[in-house]
């Protein structure tokens, strides 16, 4: 019984909302990402890449299913958290916002053309331009 | 009735379409020799009626709309290690609080060694205080959970105690794979010396000041599984010094406190569960006859659920209890001595309310609050305690945009 719910509950998911996958600018030093580290980075809280790379973070508008299915399925925190953790930051002198794109093709230019770029795409439309972060 | 309607349409419509160009005209951000110049500010608009009493202007039975919050704020990041803030504010309150323009924080972040795992650094200037959860962006509507605070913790009335230091704060941020644990510490002279904060701690007639002294204020917090719960714990410690005016009631005295806070806090996708609660013991010393040393044991707490009925829409219910003394909870000792009511030494405010989020950039709420005692009116609005009735109830409604 539990099974059939659990099952019928995560293919709801499945057709519901978009796969997605964190992507990067192509010569990023990374190819694999640990969770924390992502939260850390979309939390406005990690500025720059091991390698010394300042980190410059691209989203989608809070309501959008791309930013919803990333932060919830990915991230693991809700969208009006993220926004929170954002507003109390920016509010204080304590971080900057990420920089919003408006559709998939302006994020994956922007990650392709800007060194240190991190954002997120459905898997189905990632390209050779952009680079894939395995979590870990 | 058609045309006033129409009327309200119109300008309505004007607004909204003034407020966009203006946002989508001042633009967010701005690049400056190659870093990020982020511009960003809130306006927000309150109106008080209560049944008694006066909070936030004169509100006893009319609207007062004294009660006004207006911010910007610029910061740049020259560096991945470095950025520079500050923002200005204006906070009218009533009697508490005219307005005036002042620098609300203005700093400079400097982390010093970043990784994976975390980050360190220092902040220098002034400095919002780490002080419960709501502090840092207390004068923010959006980041608000209700219009007021939760006044127990929160005041209104000595808000220049707790609210930000001139000085320096330490970070540690640590991440880890079950969560996050958020470590400062802060040493700043806090901005004590006005008039406000002198009535909030020693009442109307005396006429010197206190003469700020650094505070020390140190706060842990830790974010589990993706900031679901929340705990934290704060300490801020402060000693204060007296200067009498001429021909004061009082003498040069001291005045010491610990405030201890404990934080919690739970999140689900559409609800949220928040209860803080707060030690707060003052200990005066050497004013003289007319106040003889002694020590006050003040408590407070409050709970408070939140829930998100549709995208735009939240409910809240809170409960907030303050005490001056939690060893004289109900005043009877103090109004035996001072022959003042003693409902002025606690209040319990219950509180509901409503956001709707317009758009993102526009909101608006309103509130009831049915409250026992006075505890948190500022004297300024009430200066006379004869006036005050126990049991009074309080209406807020506020807009508040942002760009």
């Amino acid at each position: 019984m539990l099974a059939v719910f659990l099952i019928t509950a995560n293919s709801y998911a499945d057709t519901q909302e978009p796969t997605m996958v964190a992507i990067a600018f192509p010569s990023t030093s990374e190819n694999v990402i640990s969770r924390s580290t992502l939260r850390a980075v979309f939390g406005m809280r990690l500025n720059k890449w091991p390698a010394d790379t300042p980190i410059k973070v691209f989203v989608m508008k809070d309501d959008a299913p791309e930013h919803g299915a990333f932060s919830k399925n990915i991230l693991q925190v809700f969208p009006h958290q993220l926004r929170l953790a954002w507003d109390r930051q920016v509010f204080s002198g304590q971080g900057q916002y990420p920089e919003q794109v408006t559709s998939t093709q302006e994020m994956l230019s922007r990650i392709a053309s800007t060194p240190g770029a991190i954002g997120y795409i459905k898997i189905n439309e990632v390209t050779n331009n952009v680079r894939t972060l395995q979590i870990r | 009735m058609c045309v006033p309607f129409k009327f309200v349409k119109t300008t309505v419509g004007f607004f909204i379409q003034g407020v966009f160009l203006l946002w989508t005209t001042f633009a967010h951000a701005v690049n400056l020799m190659g870093s990020e110049l982020q511009l960003h500010g809130f306006l927000t608009q309150g109106v008080v009626i209560t049944s008694d009493n006066n909070f936030l202007g004169q509100s006893n039975k009319k609207a007062s709309t004294d009660f006004r919050e207006i911010g910007v704020n610029a910061s740049l990041r020259p560096t991945s290690d470095l950025q520079l803030s500050a923002g200005l504010l204006s906070h009218k309150a009533g009697g508490t609080d005219n307005g005036n323009v002042r620098l609300d924080y203005g700093l400079a972040d400097w982390t010093i060694s970043s990784s994976e795992q975390g980050r360190s650094g220092i902040r220098l200037g002034r400095v919002k205080n780490s002080y419960g959860l709501y502090n840092k962006t207390r004068d923010v509507a959006f980041t608000r959970p209700s219009i007021l605070l939760p006044q127990s913790i929160y005041f209104e009335r000595s808000r220049n105690l707790t609210l930000a230091g001139d000085g320096a704060e330490f970070y540690l941020d640590r991440n880890y794979e079950a969560g996050n644990l958020f470590v400062t510490f802060a040493l700043g002279k806090p901005q004590i010396g006005s008039e406000a904060s002198k009535v909030a701690l020693v009442g109307l007639l005396p006429n010197g000041r206190f003469e700020p002294k650094i505070a020390q204020i140190s706060q842990a917090m830790y974010e589990g599984d993706g900031g679901k719960y929340r705990l934290g714990y704060t300490v801020l410690r402060f000693d204060t010094h007296y200067s009498p005016g001429v021909r004061d009631v009082l003498q040069a005295g001291q005045l010491k406190s610990m405030v201890q806070i404990f934080s919690s806090q739970y999140n689900a996708e559409n609800w949220s569960l928040t209860s803080e609660y707060a030690l707060r013991p003052i200990s005066i010393k050497n004013f003289g006859p007319n106040a003889p040393d002694s020590t006050t044991h003040g408590q407070s707490y409050y709970i408070q659920g939140s829930y998100r009925l549709a995208p735009k829409w939240e409910a809240l219910l809170r409960y907030d209890v303050m005490y001056i003394d939690s060893e004289d909870r109900d005043g009877k000792v103090f109004a035996a001595a001072t022959r003042r009511p003693g409902f002025t030494r606690f209040s319990k405010d219950w509180t509901t309310g409503v956001r709707f989020d317009l758009t993102p950039e526009f909101m608006l709420r309103a509130e009831y609050h049915r409250v026992d005692g006075t505890a948190y009116l500022p004297v300024q609005d009430n200066p006379d305690p004869r006036a005050l009735e126990r049991r009074w109830d309080m209406f807020m409604l506020l807009g508040s945009f942002r760009f």
